[in-house]
């Protein structure tokens, strides 16, 4: 109960990669594979803010003038999920517009029927 | 230092990464005003980039150039590392994009011309800015923008084909970035940093499996881009489906410099000699799938994609082979690759408009009808498969003789399956160059010939696959230094953090 | 069958990200380079936020290069998106009074406060990205509301490059003038917690402001219209 207490953040980010993953491997409608992608994402973004954290501390922002730099939690994982949050949406956004012009051309959604380039 | 971008050896490698990017954003304003020049922004850009690239050769070749961005001392600031392969990478990449370029001034002319332009420069300030970093996240973003311009790209056209290449090609390569984050943020929480040359100063082995899982991670996230067996699911469509510019850039300079990151990884930061020997059996079979795979294809920008396949597979058995002889053999071996793939797609995508139709069967007799272009084709086709005077000649030969080296009788094996592959590669080629030349076509033998536009790259790339394939001295001593770079970490680690 | 083994195959990478896990237990200061920031980042760029100085000074190149790949984005969509013929003119039903007036009254205050975010974005958590996407976020409120209306697609070019390209222009000036590196912050650094600090960090975060809301306005209206 320590363990799952302690470490909840890692399982929860675990949690949310494995369901994207799982999503990616086996549904069939773009649309659900396109939220796998996003969900795999959050996840991968939820681990590097949780590798960041120390414990007890604060956001790195010195507000007031008695606040002390030892109580505060890293600020490069932040940093770097800010930059990974705005890749994300961006490849989302091409995704989505892939995903308009093929309904057009084949009036499906299914990944199973959109297979014109065999071999 | 002195005034703007003049270091006291040189130019500012970071003006190779700002123009192109400087001017991509600066294409929607120049539109408003006349959308005419727009096209010719490219060939100034990576016109300059060349200059900048060669005139910096002599310098690096003594000691890298490190470049802080910032002002503060790494690992505290991001920095760029233009060592001997990272201005090797960076000159073949500007006049990959140079002739490319000049290339697509007559052939893009439907679509939003514009937003081509515009995603072209992206594209190869992607790639520029893959091979010119030293810090890992950097590589992470740079490579991020070459995969989604790439995207985008390769649905250019619209067509069918062209979506659901591109959307599979999407889903490949954002589930490969995500696993390489996750590597990147498991390396970082065991050693706090994110500076290349510090996290290889602090691993000492790879065999712990908390070293051992971000490495495997990352390679497969970026095998995914660099088209290693099994994670080329991707490539025969893509490569097959996009505009014939956008083909020859995407064979010759987006795949190898996904395979430029995956030898950076593995050498430099992860050192892991051990598990070279697994690359060297997937070099192997990628090698052999692609040749077979491509011999039994009727659509010529499919077979050339599978052709890229193997030569991708060829490249990575050279570097696994882990001796300075077998690192440099490779890296010439990806000159060759993109002189050759770049020329062959250029020729192909004439041929492909003027018979309307990708299928082999409908070149006959087009030997006639297109002679330059038919013989840059087939001068290309001679140079993939290794013929003199060529450019694939040496570099084969140093691949076979770096492998001879290395003593046992499994590298004779892999030796006899490397010549088989080359040998079934000269099966489907000279197949094409039959049709091309010895089968009668049908309709009138006018000569219709490519535009001037389309010829003069054509012909630059064909006068350096001779030139280099006749002296390849010119360039052995570059690649000698590029290839000692990345075997040797220690002299890495000392030029970066001092 | 492919459910089987896509599960064994996740089973297999969970386990071993767990075992590679171990070295990285969770709550425990880790690493040198986040203590240098935080001990040094108020003097050497004047930012009260140190997650501001990291992105924008310590790690500026990353930021250049997520702008940019922002937009390819905007323009990949609009690349895949043009030779879509529009749907034949769809009937647009006027909305109420209660709502077109509504969402009328609400725009400039929505656009206000996504400007406050990005201009105090050295002083309290956010930043130009976050102010950019409250501002798109204003225009899909008028998208919704009152329908009709569009962007103009002139001015969300012009502030797109324009955004970009002061980016640049001022790691330029840095090469040249502050120091001779690119992104070096030339401008005097200020008082500590005060509007006109830290250099040219806030002027970075006013440029990236409005270049991603433009953005994404541009996304949507893109999507909107196209669909």
């Amino acid at each position: 109960m320590d363990f799952l207490s302690n470490n909840i953040y890692y399982i929860g980010a675990f949690g949310l990669i494995f369901i994207g993953l799982f999503i990616i491997l086996v549904k069939h409608n773009l649309i659900k594979v396109i939220i796998g992608i996003s969900v795999l994402e959050t996840g991968v973004n939820l681990f590097l803010i949780a590798v960041g954290y120390i414990s007890k501390g604060t956001a790195p922002i010195f507000s007031k003038p008695g606040i002390n730099a030892n109580q505060m939690v890293d600020p490069v994982p932040q940093a770097l999920v800010l930059t990974a949050i705005v890749i994300g949406v961006a490849v989302l956004a091409m995704a989505l517009s892939l995903a308009i012009r093929l309904y057009k051309h084949y009036a499906t959604l299914d990944l199973r029927k959109i297979k014109e380039q065999r071999w | 230092m002195g005034e703007l971008g003049l270091l006291s050896n040189g130019v500012n490698p970071v003006l190779l990464i700002l123009v192109p990017l400087g001017l991509a954003f600066l294409v929607p304003l120049i539109g408003f005003i006349s959308k005419k020049i727009i096209k010719y922004i490219p060939v100034i850009a990576f016109l300059f980039n060349l200059t900048v690239a060669l005139t910096l050769i002599p310098n690096v070749l003594k000691q890298p150039i490190v470049v802080k961005i910032g002002g503060f001392a790494p690992p505290f600031c991001i920095n760029l590392v233009a060592g001997p392969i990272g201005i090797l990478f960076s000159t073949l990449i500007a006049l990959a994009g140079l002739l490319v370029s000049i290339y697509a001034l007559s052939y893009i002319k439907e679509g939003p011309t514009e937003k081509y332009h515009m995603l072209y420069l992206l594209l190869l300030t992607g790639a520029t800015g893959v091979v010119l970093t030293g810090d890992i996240f950097n590589l992470f973003v740079f490579f991020e923008i070459l995969c989604i311009s790439s995207y985008a790209l390769v649905a250019y056209l619209g067509n069918k084909a062209g979506i659901e290449s591109s959307i599979k090609y999407l889903i490949q390569g954002s589930v490969g970035s995500s696993l390489f984050l996750l590597g990147i943020g498991l390396l970082y929480g065991q050693f706090g940093t994110l500076n290349m040359a510090d996290i290889a100063n602090q691993i000492q082995s790879a065999s712990s499996p908390s070293i051992f899982v971000p490495m495997v991670l990352m390679i497969t996230g970026l095998g995914v881009e660099a088209a290693i067996f099994p994670l080329n699911a991707w490539l025969p469509d893509a490569h097959s489906s996009a505009p014939s510019s956008i083909s020859a850039i995407l064979s010759g300079i987006a795949i190898e410099v996904g395979l430029y990151a995956v030898v950076r990884v593995l050498f430099t930061i992860f050192d892991a000699s051990n598990f070279l020997m697994f690359f060297v059996f997937l070099g192997v079979l990628t090698l052999l799938i692609g040749e077979m795979s491509a011999f039994s294809q009727k659509n010529i920008k499919r077979m050339l994609a599978y052709s890229s396949i193997g030569q991708i597979g060829l490249i990575v058995f050279a570097v696994s082979l882990n001796t300075q002889y077998g690192v440099s053999a490779g890296l010439f071996q990806m000159i060759s690759h993109t002189l050759g793939k770049g020329l062959l797609f250029l020729a192909a995508g004439y041929m492909i408009y003027r018979t309307a139709s990708m299928d082999i069967s409908s070149f006959e007799g087009i030997g006639k009808k297109m002679p330059y272009t038919s013989l840059a084709f087939t001068i290309g086709t001679f140079s993939l498969i290794g013929l003199p005077p060529f450019i694939g000649f040496p570099s084969k030969f140093m691949i076979i003789k770096a492998a001879l080296a290395k003593e046992g009788i499994l590298f004779t094996v892999l030796i006899g399956l490397v010549l088989l592959g080359t040998v079934i590669e000269g099966a489907y080629f000279f197949r094409v160059v039959q049709v091309i030349y010895f089968k009668k076509g049908n309709g009138n033998p006018e000569r219709k010939e490519a535009p001037i536009t389309g010829l003069i790259p054509m012909f630059i790339f064909v006068i350096l696959i001779l030139l280099i394939g006749v002296y390849p001295n010119l360039i052995t001593k570059i690649l000698n230094s590029a290839a000692s770079e990345l075997l040797n970490k220690i002299d890495y680690i000392r030029s970066v953090l001092g | 069958m492919r459910r089987v083994i896509s599960v064994i195959l996740l089973i297999i990478i969970c386990w071993g990200i767990i075992l590679a896990l171990h070295k990285i237990p969770f709550g425990i200061p880790k690493t040198k380079v986040g203590e240098y920031y935080l001990n040094r980042g108020r003097q050497e760029t004047g930012s009260a936020n140190i997650v501001t100085s990291v992105v924008l000074n310590y790690r500026g190149f990353d930021t250049l290069g997520e702008v940019t790949v922002l937009f390819i984005a905007a323009i990949g969509l609009g690349a895949v998106l043009a030779t879509l013929n529009k749907k034949g003119k769809r009937k647009i039903e006027p909305s109420s009074l209660i709502l077109n007036t509504g969402c009328r009254f609400l725009f400039p205050l929505i656009l206000l406060f996504g400007a406050y975010i990005f201009i105090h974005g050295h002083l309290t958590p956010g930043g130009g990205f976050q102010g950019g996407a409250i501002i798109a976020s204003a225009y899909v409120l008028i998208y919704l509301g009152c329908r009709g209306r569009r962007i103009s697609e002139i001015g969300s070019k012009t502030t797109e490059s324009l955004g970009g390209l002061v980016f640049i222009v001022l790691g330029l000036v840095g090469l040249a003038v502050g120091g001779h590196y690119f992104l070096s912050n030339f401008l005097p650094k200020g008082q500590l917690n005060t509007l006109f600090s830290a250099g040219i960090i806030p002027i970075i975060y006013i440029a990236i402001g409005f270049k991603v809301g433009s953005e994404l306005a541009g996304v949507i209206d893109n999507l909107m219209e196209k669909s």
